[in-house]
């Protein structure tokens, strides 16, 4: 397998290096894992954040499923059997509750920064739209999850579905039977069945196609994500409703806060198909077709002001419904109908008045950005210097951390014992929240023992990803060989650069392996033709081959160029990044070795 | 994307190719055309008896014109199972009602009793009768939707704005027998019949 031992190297490591080398016939070649060494801003992996929560879904309910029952009558006994008598019952339960919230709410997040970041112009079309359809069905998913509790609240979600279904013209009432079956019975099982199995399923295959094929794996940030989870969990347990009961009328309720936008809409007590369907329905169409319509050249959200203003727009859009939806008048003499009807004439001014100021609100900003980003450029970069630790506090923190974990291990386990489950949950997320902060202490002693290696200079935004990748880097280069790298000055911002210099980059290394290039593994190199990489070009609208060249022979980019979010492209090309991020900063000759 | 040519139709003959495509085309939509009827697999419809039931009330007992309070309710389930779980189902639960003095109800026969499903046609709440004098009606707990007992029309609320045939409560039909015990009559469960539970039913 192209795997020599190492004497370095002991047998289990050459046991994984072999196991990994075996990958090269598998269809994960063609992903690119990189775990970056340095703190990077998380805003560019959020979608891996959403992953992995959705893997942590995936396992929870897993688990869940061995004692929920998907029955009428049972189905809440059996919840809260789960919840308070079933050892470790209350941590998954609760895992599984705050970690749905956790994806809806990053996939919300990484949607709006793909959106302001325009990273969809760079023939990420198909990403987008799978991303909004993803975003659709997860919400989905939650949704089906909190119905099949079947407490009233996940009652009444249920019958607003299903009416909503049935109010679709002409094919309303058929999908309502095929979906909903006739009657509770049908729905908590029929629910179930989607929320396990259907859903998922499909939220797999379309994230095989959603995902780029570079992808950032940060170790810190993923378990402060976990981390996270379990602390709200502890703080905010999640609690299990009142037991549907049909002979009993259900209180106010009103459903998880991605719906409550909705609701908001449908409270208005306007027609339930142009409120709970064809609004809905229209802004998800809007997104599905923003890449299409928004015919920008360029990409930050400063340069594409009537864009960024739609996306502000939605956003406060969203931001009062989903409060409108929440609100319900504290007068208890009004009847309950008068305490939940909200005048449709009011809540559509409202909203109306909203696209004005959310316009004029985003075009303030833009100027105050634009601003800003000119006064920046007259005054020079001032150099940051990063908190230096010395090696001997690194050692002491660390073991510190060490020690603190042991006593949280302790104090859980006590916790549990006593029967404090949200509070052992709560120190089981401080846990994870600790291991991250001693991963990222770890890479970076790392660094620090290994830096004239890897780590280019002392300037914190520059970073270098050990790619676990199996090849060398193919650069544009290759394409479009009339550039002479040479004649390139070095410019701030010249992605172009980066582009031709990609073979410097170091050969990929793993773990305890320290070689650096001369790993037989990761120097097998694949076929020259290899082109996996070559389409990782620029966007061809704004910037063409021929414009390359001509480019050039001039330092002097067109703004198009400058304006391209290097740090955003797609194809994740991270270590890329990691080099774009060098030049950026105005280290201008370092070439990364 | 790449142009697509638009087909020739150079002098109304088409190519073999484009034929072959045709036959192609035809043979995969004959192939799966099957398919679109196992479509049936999802839906779960109601099962309808041919026979009339018992309108059995809470207490087990059947129901009967002579005994039965005047401007009274009780939920009934139908079609009544043997297994309970399906008997809780709300989609199962009717009120029946005897209509108050004024509306006809101190009849001894059918037509002082209605029995309606109980699944508010807004947002499938479960309404009920209230009998206390003023009131006299079926009211929605959730968003107040209110229903007229003689015909189960929602006339006030969310469930009132509907179009038909969301706005009529489906209802079932009534027969008394000598002894005076109430039936309920096989059911049409069609909208211009007796109904579809949390849909409606149109107004005859
Ligand atoms: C189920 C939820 C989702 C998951 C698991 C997911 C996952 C991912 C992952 C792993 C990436 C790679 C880059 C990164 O880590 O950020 C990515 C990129 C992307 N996602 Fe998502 N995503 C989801 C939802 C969405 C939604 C709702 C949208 C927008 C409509 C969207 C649009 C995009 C776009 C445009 C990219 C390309 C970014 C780039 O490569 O530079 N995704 N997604
Ligand atoms: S559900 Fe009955 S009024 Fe809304």
């Amino acid at each position: 397998m192209g795997v020599s031992s190492l004497s370095r190297d002991n047998s289990l490591v050459r046991l994984f290096k072999w196991i990994y080398a075996g990958f090269d016939r598998t269809i994960f070649m063609g992903l690119k894992f990189t775990i970056p060494t340095k703190f990077v801003s998380p805003l560019g992996f959020l979608g891996m954040l959403t992953f992995v929560v959705f893997i942590i879904l995936g396992i929870t309910g897993a688990f869940l499923m061995l004692w929920y029952e998907p029955i009428l009558d049972r189905a809440w006994d059996s919840v809260e059997k789960i919840n308070d008598t079933i050892p470790y019952g209350f941590h998954m339960r609760n895992i599984h509750y705050h970690a749905s919230n956790a994806m809806v709410m990053l996939a919300i997040l990484h949607m709006y920064y793909q959106f302001f970041s325009g990273r969809y112009k760079i023939r990420n079309e198909m990403l987008w739209v799978t991303g909004v359809l993803l975003g659709v069905l997860t919400i989905l998913e939650a949704f089906t999850g909190y119905d099949i509790i079947f407490s009233e609240r996940a009652e009444l979600a249920i019958s607003i579905a299903a009416s909503l279904t049935n109010s679709i013209p002409i094919l309303g009432p058929d999908m309502m039977n095929a979906f909903f079956g006739s009657g509770f019975h049908d729905f908590v099982l029929r629910f179930y069945a989607f929320h396990v199995f259907f859903l998922p399923i499909v939220l797999l295959g379309l994230m095989v196609v959603h995902f780029p094929r570079f992808l950032v794996f940060d170790v810190p940030m993923v378990m402060a994500v976990a981390g996270a989870i379990m602390l709200t969990g502890g703080v905010f347990p999640i609690d299990l409703g009142l037991k549907f009961d049909p002979n009993v009328p259900p209180g106010i309720t009103v459903p998880e806060w991605y719906l409550t936008g909705l609701y908001a809409f449908l409270r208005s007590a306007f027609d339930k198909f142009t409120t709970g369907v064809a609004w809905p329905g229209l802004f998800i169409f809007t997104l599905l077709i923003m890449p299409f319509i928004d015919k920008y050249k360029k990409f930050s959200w400063k340069d594409r002001p009537i864009i960024s203003a739609l996306g502000i727009t939605s956003i406060a859009q969203i931001i009062v419904t989903t409060y409108w939806g929440f609100y319900i008048d504290p007068d208890r003499t009004k009847s309950l109908l008068e305490r939940l009807m909200i005048d449709p004439i009011f809540l559509y001014t409202v909203m109306v008045l909203l696209v004005p100021l959310s316009f004029g609100f985003t075009y303030l900003m833009i100027k105050i950005a634009k601003n800003a980003e000119a006064n920046a450029k007259k005054q020079k970069p001032s150099e940051k210097n990063p908190i230096q630790l010395p090696a001997k506090w690194l050692y002491i923190l660390f073991v510190a951390l060490i020690g603190f974990q042991v006593y949280l291990n302790i104090a859980a386990y006590y916790a549990v014992l006593d029967g404090m489950k949200n509070y052992s949950l709560f120190l089981i997320g401080i846990l994870m929240l600790v291991f991250a902060g001693m991963f990222h202490l770890y890479r970076y002693g790392r660094g620090l023992s290994k830096s004239n290696v890897e780590i280019v200079t002392t300037n914190k935004r520059k970073f270098i990803f050990p790619s676990i990748g199996g090849s060398k880097r193919k650069s544009l280069e290759d394409r479009s060989t009339s550039m002479d790298p040479s004649k390139i000055g070095p410019t701030e911002d010249n992605p172009l650069l980066s582009s031709t210099e990609k073979k410097d980059i170091p050969v990929p290394e793993i773990g305890t392996h320290k070689g650096g290039k001369s790993s037989p593994m990761y120097s097998k190199d694949t076929s020259p033709t290899d082109t996996r990489n070559a389409d990782i070009d620029l966007p061809e609208n704004s910037v063409s081959k021929t414009k390359i060249n001509k480019q050039s022979q001039t330092s002097n980019l067109d703004q198009n160029v400058r304006s391209f979010p290097y740090d955003k492209l797609n194809d994740g090309q991270k270590r890329d990044d990691a080099f774009v991020e060098t030049t950026r900063d105005g280290d201008k000759s370092t070439p990364v070795r | 994307m790449s142009q697509r040519q638009p087909p020739k139709v150079d002098g109304g003959k088409i190519s073999r190719r484009d034929f072959l495509k045709l036959l192609a085309a035809a043979g995969t939509v004959m192939t799966f055309t099957p398919f679109v009827e196992w479509g049936k697999f999802l839906p779960n419809p109601r099962e309808s008896n041919e026979e009339r039931s018992k309108v059995v009330l809470p207490d087990g007992s059947q129901a009967n014109v002579n005994t039965f309070k005047v401007n009274h309710a009780e939920a009934v389930v139908y079609p009544l199972s043997e297994d309970p779980v399906l008997n809780e189902e709300a989609f199962r639960t009717w009120q029946f009602i005897r209509l108050p003095p004024e509306l006809g109800g101190e009849k001894n026969d059918a037509t002082a009793f209605r029995m309606y499903s109980m699944v508010c046609l807004h947002l499938w709440c479960l309404w009920k009768y209230w009998p206390e004098d003023g009131r006299k009606r079926g009211e929605c707990p959730c968003h107040g939707s209110m229903y007229d007992p003689l015909t189960g029309e929602a006339f006030a609320g969310p469930a009132s704005l509907q179009a038909p045939p969301s706005n009529v409560l489906p209802s079932l039909d009534l027969e008394v027998d000598d002894e005076g015990n109430i039936w309920i009559k096989p059911p049409n469960w069609s909208p211009s019949g007796n109904g579809v539970v949390g849909y409606g039913r149109f107004l005859a």
